[in-house]
């Protein structure tokens, strides 16, 4: 009878643990499925620490257990006095002893597997890409070798090795960048230049977010990356690249919804900055061009140099949109 | 006739009105004051916790603006770490370090008053930056510069004021410790007889000694760089804005030299409860004292050479990285000793499972995960995946409640009838341990899945339906371990209305804390035995067996 609850709470204690590990959509304890050598190395990394760490897991919870049943008192009087045991040396240097086997092994398997995580794969018959990655608050800014730029949506060759220089400009600060099937994160710091890279076979898009602090809107600082085929991808920066000189590309509605409608909303309706949508300023250019790239103080709160270091294409792309598309407040 | 039959049991130290309270050298009263403060705020914080888990429940909530998440977490964890465990660490330490070692009291009982208002200024500082414009600090309780640096208001600067404050008190407590420790000892009492308790909170307050200078100077190149006027003086440095030249990376090096040791400070004083708590109830002297001993002075040097593990994703040389990674991992053979010599109490033993033992049961299974979670953290590669993610929040979380919280639990029901002369109701223990237990991990277990799936920490939202699942479940977890914690609350008045009385050694323990009456009396101790082992209770009470043997022999 006595035992009735604990056996009850322990009943609950572990469906309160697999209920939601058996809803888990990607078989549970794993990383999201990688897609991407060196994402891949990360996850057989992951699920070889996994071997020990299961083993140990299992080790000691049954030891705990068998111990607490095997050894509870009973009948026994309270205070009669266990095995006088204090200790047995060589017992102990034997689990001193096998932690440091288990974890050469893990070090071991690390260290095999580094090279394929860090080294950019030599670029062979389809070259590599370079792309310069630019974590800023709220947005990420991405500039392709043309000159080309987009905003939060990164599009990227299948097959091709695809290396990225991540950095944040010095009045900014520090982002991460991190799309989980892609590898893993670097962070984006303001006055240095870090380096990941990644190759994708499959085509489809791969989300990601900012992943250290950066501020209010650190939430919503989304970033996905549209791998395509690589003569689409060929074509498509080609055409973009006179779309952008020619300023009939989407680059001013990509800077809208990434750069300005995360604190004023997307119709300009004001989120955790003020609405803006009805200003006169909106349909000014040149008001416009002076306040992004340098920031203003009001009474209602400060609004930062969102757009500073933008080239006049840039700026001219947002300004064009505003003017084709004033939001409209709801 | 009845009044005073109650005021007889409470002994002088304990009665008087507030006036005595305020003025009391006495460190059990600063112990009890350092106790009853934290538990305040261990409130407080779990309310925190409470509104932001309700947020992120469901995708897309608006009940929290993103400035008020920000400032709810930064405080939450602020406050949790600097207000909540290290003070119910010390205010155990406070109440228990002379009893155990047969001192009078602390080395410098007054410097000890002063570390305990000095924590209550520092507390009252950071909950009433709440209310300073522009809110409280929002970077985290990290604070990262420059986004530390860039936050309009003045909530950062409280933040940076509080800690400094924290500082000043933590580190003249921790002097206190170690003059304490190195020089009242009772007579007998050398370094391998002291109590294994008394062990950790030596290496916790070394390594207070070495690592808050280094974060005050931190804090004071923050607060400088944030702008500093005064009587017509502007100060304004560049330490770590890049814009001029600065180096962000700086405050990050300097901040986890002090902080990751200071997770080994919150967790040490555990180790030290647990190697206590366990050979009482077992009745088996602890598995390995000296491996136990020399494990935690190994823990402690080892947490000062693995800052970087926070930093894997900066960007460092790869050769720092495998450093860091091997450092890091070297601290878990001492760790997975204390585990194994932990079991071996267990082995053979005549096990009572009274809450306090409990408490100490379920911080030997929950806190196996929180250190197997740490070695994926460990491996730089992985950790580029699963840092900064929930997973992260969960491993710690595992280590500092599901590790240093149900040991300070335990601790409370093993000493609380020494502090107040009443054990604690076992049946509302029982209660309490099972509830929080289940809580516990059913807020933070679906926390590493998360994390695996993608979701950062510290969002104040997610659009991403598949996370809901998780999140739902660990809010519902959140709650109930909330309601766990009332039942502690509940015992805690019930006992002190009805609780029963108990005399100077309820358990049959081993220190020398139990010699004396409970509660002490103003001085501890009328005399103090001569110390012949690490358990000189014990020894007195095999003596008398001998003696009454040897008297019936007759």
């Amino acid at each position: 009878m006595r035992r009735k609850p604990t056996l009850f709470a322990a009943s609950a204690l572990a469906a309160a643990l697999l209920t939601p590990a058996a809803q888990a959509g990607n078989g549970g304890f794993a990383p999201i499925a990688p897609e991407s050598p060196n994402a891949h190395s990360i996850h057989q990394s992951y699920l070889f620490i996994s071997i020990f760490t299961a083993a140990i897991f299992v080790m000691v919870e049954t030891l705990l257990i068998v111990f607490v049943f095997r050894y509870r008192r009973r009948r026994r009087p309270r205070f009669e006095e266990g095995a006088p045991i204090h200790g047995a040396t060589n017992l102990e240097l034997l689990w001193t002893a096998f932690p440091v086997v288990v974890l050469f092994l893990i070090a071991s398997f690390i260290f095999i597997k580094l090279p394929g995580i860090v080294d950019v794969p030599s670029a062979g018959v389809k070259g590599q890409l370079e792309i310069k990655v630019t974590g800023r608050q709220f947005y990420w800014q991405f500039e392709y070798p043309n000159g080309v730029v987009s905003i939060d949506t990164m599009r990227a060759p299948a097959g091709v090795p695809v290396y990225l220089q991540v950095t944040s400009p010095p009045n900014d600060v520090i982002h991460s960048w991190w799309i989980p099937a892609l590898g893993g994160k670097i962070d984006a710091i303001p006055g240095r230049l870090n380096h990941t890279w990644f190759q994708v076979a499959k085509t489809g898009t791969y989300k990601g977010q900012c992943a250290e602090l950066c501020g209010l809107e650190h939430a919503n600082m989304l970033a996905s990356v549209q791998v395509m085929r690589a003569g689409a991808f060929d074509s498509w920066l080609f055409a973009e690249k006179t779309a952008q000189v020619q300023g009939t590309s989407t680059l001013g509605k990509q800077e809208w919804a990434g750069v300005c409608a995360k604190c004023h909303g997307l119709a300009g309706e004001g989120g955790i900055a003020k609405a803006i949508a009805g200003s006169s300023l909106l349909t000014d250019p040149r008001a416009i061009e002076s306040i992004i790239r340098n920031g203003t103080t009001t009474p209602q709160g400060t609004m930062p140099p969102v757009a500073s270091g933008w080239s006049q294409e840039q700026v001219d792309a947002l300004t064009r949109y505003l003017k084709e598309h004033p939001p409209s407040g709801s | 006739m009845a009044a005073e039959t109650r005021a007889d049991a409470v002994p002088a130290w304990q009665r008087g009105g507030v006036a005595s309270w305020l003025v009391t050298t006495d460190h059990k009263r600063i112990g009890i004051l350092y106790l009853w403060t934290a538990l305040v705020f261990f409130g407080l914080a779990g309310i925190m916790a409470l509104i932001f888990r309700t947020q992120l429940a469901k995708p897309d909530s608006t009940i929290l603006s993103p400035q008020h998440y920000n400032e709810l977490v930064t405080i939450h964890g602020t406050t949790m770490i600097f207000l909540v465990v290290v003070p119910l660490l010390s205010g155990l330490a406070n109440y228990l370090v002379p009893l155990m070692i047969g001192a009078r009291d602390v080395a410098f009982p007054r410097l000890n008053a002063l570390s305990y208002w000095l924590y209550l200024l520092g507390g009252l500082v950071l909950m009433l930056s709440f209310f300073a414009k522009g809110g409280a600090a929002q970077a985290g309780w990290t604070s990262y510069p420059p986004l530390s640096e860039t936050t309009t208001g003045h909530g950062q600067d409280l933040w940076i004021l509080s800690l400094h404050i924290l500082s000043a008190s933590s580190l003249a407590g921790a002097i206190n410790f170690l003059v304490t420790i190195h020089n009242l000892r009772a007579p007998g009492m050398s370094w391998a007889r002291i109590p294994l308790f008394i062990w950790s909170i030596e290496i916790f307050a070394w390594m207070l000694v070495i690592i808050l200078p280094v974060f005050s100077a931190a804090l004071t190149m923050l607060l400088l760089d944030r702008g500093v006027s005064f009587a017509g003086w502007n100060v304004q440095t560049h330490f770590f804005n890049p814009a001029s030249g600065g180096a962000p990376l700086l405050w990050q090096h300097a901040f986890w030299f002090f902080g990751h040791p200071e997770v080994y400070v919150l967790i040490l004083p555990a180790f030290g409860i647990i190697s206590e708590v366990l050979p009482v109830y077992a009745r088996k002297p602890i598995f390995g004292y000296k491996a136990v001993a020399l494990s935690t002075v190994a823990i402690g040097f080892f947490s000062m050479l693995v800052w970087a593990h926070h930093m894997f994703a900066v960007g460092l040389p790869t050769s720092l990285q495998a450093f860091f990674m091997i450092s890091s991992m070297v601290i878990a053979v001492p760790t997975g000793i204390k585990i194994f010599n932990w079991l071996a109490t267990l082995w053979r033993g005549n096990i009572t499972f009274d809450t306090a033992m409990l408490f100490a049961c379920g911080f030997l299974g929950v806190f196996v995960v929180g250190g197997l979670s740490g070695i994926y953290l460990a491996a730089f590669p992985v950790d580029w995946q699963v840092h900064d993610t929930y997973f992260v929040v969960a491993h710690f979380h595992y280590v500092i409640f599901g590790g240093s919280v149900l040991a300070i639990f335990s601790g409370l029901f093993y000493w609380w009838p020494k502090m107040f002369g009443r054990t604690l109701d076992e049946k509302l223990g029982k209660w309490q341990f099972w509830v929080v237990l289940i809580g516990f991990n059913l807020t933070f277990f679906p926390q590493h899945l998360l994390g695996l799936e993608g979701m950062p920490r510290r969002v104040y939202t997610y659009a991403n339906q598949s996370w809901e699942g998780y999140n739902m479940a660990s809010t519902i977890g959140a709650y109930v371990t909330g309601i766990g914690l009332l039942f502690f609350v509940w015992n805690v008045i019930k006992t002190a209305r009805s609780g029963p009385r108990v005399g100077n050694d309820p358990w049959l323990a081993n220190t020398l804390e139990w010699y004396t009456t409970s509660p002490p009396p103003p001085h501890n101790f009328d005399e103090v035995p001569y110390v012949t082992s690490a358990r000189p209770l014990y020894d007195l009470r095999q003596r008398l067996r001998e003696t009454e043997r040897a008297r019936v022999g007759d």
